[in-house]
């Protein structure tokens, strides 16, 4: 029995050393190296070595503390007793804390190998201190927001994330594009700590101190309108964060802005820190009593972003923004996961609401290593060929094989499709779904069904979203002299994709060791454990209740390969040595064609915008030039545009009566002193008559 | 002490107010940037005043050290650095008005009534033993008022401090009448901030001239856009 106590402290320390060193010694490094004058590359390549470096090291020492944390359920508490900033704060990690931390360590580990290619782009015309210093304090942050265990710590620390990615998104800053997105998303961010502060504050009227120990189980001593607002404030206050629509338009701005290392923290990390909020305070703080609307308004939620989410993914043709949309999909997901599992609680039902909780928790470790893999394959590609641009893209599979290769993994994770792991948590959230049915609850009678016919439909979504993403961008023939002329990436990035690859398949073969893992801390935050409801066996889920439902992922794997070999073989016996014709690709029996008359983007996804052609409100622009003759035009302009319903009837509007207001009280702001003073004066005579 | 004593020095008190509230008129009706300061000047002497004949009337020693520093400070130091200033940028002509001064001088009659009736609710249970210190109070906030009026109504940057120093003289007339004083830390932290705000406003003063080529604060409505 090794001394669990006495690795989780080693581990605690050398992971914050690692993050401060990385970020740090670049510093002076650059100072020391001012005395010894040398190229300006050779300093940015030792600052880019040690800064990731130190993050890869700090990164593996939080996967050690993370998993010892887990195995042994003992918490690492530290006491801080006396601070200048906060007064007396705590560090906790108990099992929750250790899964969050667990995903960052286990995403940030090969995103920090990643970096080490991928930031050579960068080398010549950036500051490279700065790179790694905003790097290591976005993943120390990320690590502190898991781990505080007081309240104001814990918003340091949030705001500290936010300021970094902040900082971090206007990395590239001659953008404009970049400077929007990074101004649009301090702006959300602080918004959102704003509705935090006041949470936080309202526990602490009841709790008399700031600890998370004191608040926990609070929720049975609050009056239920109070606990409506805490509950009220952490949904707009974390999703903000976590991008629930309607509250995501900062991030399709900021993922595609971030450098794509970055992107990928993002995306896989940051934004379950919302979901870590919200699991934090609805299970541990507020539940497990909870009113039945709350899972309600969750699974609303839930259901409209990964619906919108994916939805609005169709429409994109930036690598980049594709992705970020797909994240909004997936953190609906998520929190079909953890809204059902509140809505469970508030019936009674534990053992389902575990599962269900299990089942978002799972997700959300699967959602972090898929879409991390995609967004660092979505990098090789920029890296490549310096283009987000679907439509500019194709044929990559030949020039980039391995970045197709393990983005292609990513991509049949990402829809859901077995034998991957987006299949195993999606699999998890249908079947608590589907048990939920036997209940006779009304609310669950709408809610469930509804939400089951819309996760389906995301799913397949999903899937048509990825063809698209990947057929147009590697298959075919290239559309640009940049994609015929791309290189693949170098093999730390290669890599680092290649890791996250394999922990997909891990992840969706071997489900069973997840899941017992998960389960003890689904036992702690929901009151009951789910062992003996998902009994697991050499890799087989199965949920005893009512009618069991069990699955083998592995055996599944199996299956799959195996029909695939079958048509092969059978082709071979039937009609002897398999016949090889080389051709292009969809040239569709011509010699030859041109890039242009391939399938495009914009074409693939037409079926589906028709479809939805309410939500899309999409408004076609075609502009010819009649110079010579109507039958010779040399010029054709087409333009296609969607318009983001949130944006124009939501933000639009608020925006709109934000600037009125200000316009009207402007009207009292004549700039002259003695106006001012008049005001003072005119109020003080007035306040003098009549309130004596 | 005796009754008469006592008696004698209310007398005393009440012409001291008397002066100090004849001086704030006189600046709202002065037209020249010296004679400001010297009007000033010569109600912070007023002031300095009542101060002693409270510290020895009712027996308030720490009283004593604030009437002194009031003498050094408001009737010596300020007016000799504001001098300095106006001697500095050479505008010693006339003040803007953006009232008249008629006009300011029956608004400032309205006001003495103003503060005469608020004193009077105030004081209200405490009529009865209504020393001279406490019929001073509605001196004091007929200063705070005139001194705010001529912040609001006087276009030069010089006459903006004089006023803000005519409005921090009632706040101390009516400490003086309400309380005897404040305790002594909290007036000697008032007369240094006082004296370092005028220093930090002077050098304002020189800046805004050299930047507008005028004091009027009317040119730093520019700075809007």
């Amino acid at each position: 029995m090794p001394d669990w106590t006495w690795i989780e402290t080693q581990a605690f320390s050398l992971m914050v050393a690692g993050y401060v060193f990385g970020g740090i010694a670049p510093l002076f490094l650059s100072i020391i190296w001012r005395s010894n004058p040398q190229s300006r590359a050779g300093l940015n390549r030792s600052i880019k070595n040690i800064g990731f470096g130190g993050a890869l090291i700090a990164s593996l020492a939080g996967c050690v503390l993370s998993l010892s944390v887990l195995l042994s359920g003992i918490s690492l508490h530290v006491e801080i007793p006396e601070t200048l900033l906060f007064g007396p704060t705590a560090i906790h990690a108990d099992r929750l804390s250790a899964v969050f931390l667990g995903v960052i360590a286990l995403l940030a580990a090969p995103v920090s190998v990643y970096s080490f290619g991928y930031a050579t782009d960068f080398l010549p015309r950036r500051n490279m201190g700065l790179m790694v210093f905003l790097y290591n304090a976005f993943l120390l942050s990320m690590a502190g927001v898991v781990v505080a265990g007081h309240a104001v710590l814990f918003l340091f620390v949030w705001e500290c994330m936010s300021v970094t990615t902040f900082f971090l998104i206007n990395y590239e800053h001659e953008d404009p594009a970049a400077r929007r997105a990074a101004f649009l998303y301090v702006t959300m961010a602080h918004i959102g700590t704003a509705f935090l502060v006041i949470m936080f504050v309202l526990l602490w009227t009841f709790s008399g101190s700031y600890s998370f120990d004191s608040f926990a189980g609070i929720g049975s001593r609050l009056p239920s309108g109070v606990r409506s607002v805490i509950f009220l404030c952490a949904i707009i206050g974390f999703g903000i964060k976590a991008g629930i629509i309607p509250l995501h338009i900062w991030l399709p701005e900021a993922h595609p802005a971030a450098p794509s290392n970055i992107s990928a923290l993002m995306s896989g990390v940051m934004i379950k820190m919302g979901i870590y909020g919200m699991v934090r305070v609805f299970f541990g703080f507020l539940g497990p009593d909870v009113p039945e609307w709350w899972g309600i308004l969750i699974l609303i939620i839930a259901v409209s972003s990964s619906v919108l989410g994916v939805l609005y993914a169709l429409m994109e043709h930036d690598l980049k923004r594709l992705l970020a949309f797909h994240s909004i999909e997936n953190i609906g997901i998520i929190l079909m996961g953890v809204g059902a599992a509140l809505l469970f609680t508030a019936l009674g039902n534990k053992p389902l609401a575990a599962i269900a909780l299990i089942a978002g928790l799972y997700h959300v470790l699967n959602h972090a290593t898929f879409k991390g893999l995609l967004f660092l394959g979505a990098g090789s590609v920029l890296h490549a060929t310096h283009s987000r641009n679907i439509e500019e893209l194709g044929g990559l599979i030949k020039k980039l094989p391995w970045t197709s290769f393990f983005f292609l993994v990513g991509a049949v994770a990402i829809s859901g499709l077995p034998p991957l792991n987006g299949f195993v948590s999606e699999w998890l959230i249908f079947q608590s779904l589907l048990f939920g049915f036997h209940m006779s609850a009304l609310a669950v009678k709408i809610a469930i069904p509804l939400t089951v016919a819309l996760l389906a439909l995301t799913g397949a979504l999903a899937a048509a979203c990825f063809v698209k993403a990947f057929g147009i961008t590697f298959l075919g023939i290239a559309r640009s002299k940049a994609a015929e002329q791309a290189h693949e990436a170098p093999l730390s990035m290669t890599s680092a994709m290649g890791f996250l690859a394999l922990l997909c398949v891990l992840f969706g073969v071997l489900p069973g060791s997840v899941v017992s893992v998960l389960d003890p801390l689904a036992a702690f935050l929901v009151g009951t454990s789910a062992a003996g409801q998902v009994t697991l066996n050499a890799g087989t889920l199965t949920i005893p209740q009512g009618t069991s439902s069990s699955i083998s992922p592995a055996m599944l794997t199996g299956l799959l390969l195996a029909l695939t070999a079958i048509p092969l073989i059978a082709g071979y016996l039937y009609a002897g040595a398999l016949r090889r014709r080389v051709a292009m690709t969809w040239a569709c029996g011509l010699q030859e064609i041109a890039p242009r008359m391939q399938y495009t983007a914009t074409g693939f996804s037409k079926p589906i915008r028709m479809i939805f052609s309410n939500i899309y409100r999409a408004r076609h622009e075609i502009e010819i030039s009649e110079e010579t003759s109507p039958y010779f035009q040399p010029n054709i302009t087409y333009e296609l545009k969607t318009e983001s319903v949130f944006l124009k009837y939501l933000y639009e509007p608020l925006y709109k009566f934000v600037i009125g207001a200000a316009m009207v009280v402007r009207r009292i702001q004549t700039g002259h002193i003695q106006t001012y003073l008049a005001y003072i004066f005119i109020t003080l005579v007035l306040l003098l008559l009549f309130a004596r | 002490m005796d009754t008469a004593n006592i008696q004698t020095i209310g007398l005393l008190i009440d012409i001291f107010a008397a002066a100090i509230l004849v001086t704030a008129f006189l600046i709202v009706s002065s037209r020249s940037l010296a004679f400001y300061i010297r009007l000033f000047a010569l109600q912070s002497l007023f002031l300095g005043g009542v101060a002693l004949l409270v510290a020895v009337g009712y027996g308030e020693t720490h009283i004593l050290i604030a009437a002194f520093l009031t003498i050094a400070i408001k009737a010596i130091a300020i007016p000799v650095v504001l001098t300095r200033v106006i001697e500095r940028i050479h505008v010693q002509k006339e003040v803007d008005f953006s009232v008249n001064v008629t006009v300011s001088l029956l608004l400032c009659g309205g006001m003495v009534i103003l503060a005469d009736s608020v004193a009077q609710s105030i004081l209200g249970a405490r009529q009865a033993d209504a020393t001279a210190v406490s019929r001073v109070l509605s001196v004091s906030i007929a200063m705070m008022l005139i001194g705010l009026f001529i912040m609001t109504t006087r276009k030069k940057a010089l006459t903006q401090i004089v006023g803000l120093l005519t409005m921090e003289n009632g706040v101390f007339l009516s400490g003086l009448s309400i309380t005897y004083g404040m305790p002594l830390i909290v007036e000697v932290g008032i007369f240094f901030d006082i004296l370092i705000a005028v220093l930090i406003l002077g050098v304002f003063v020189f800046r805004i001239n050299k930047t507008f080529e005028s004091i009027s604060i009317d040119s730093l409505r520019s700075l809007r856009h």
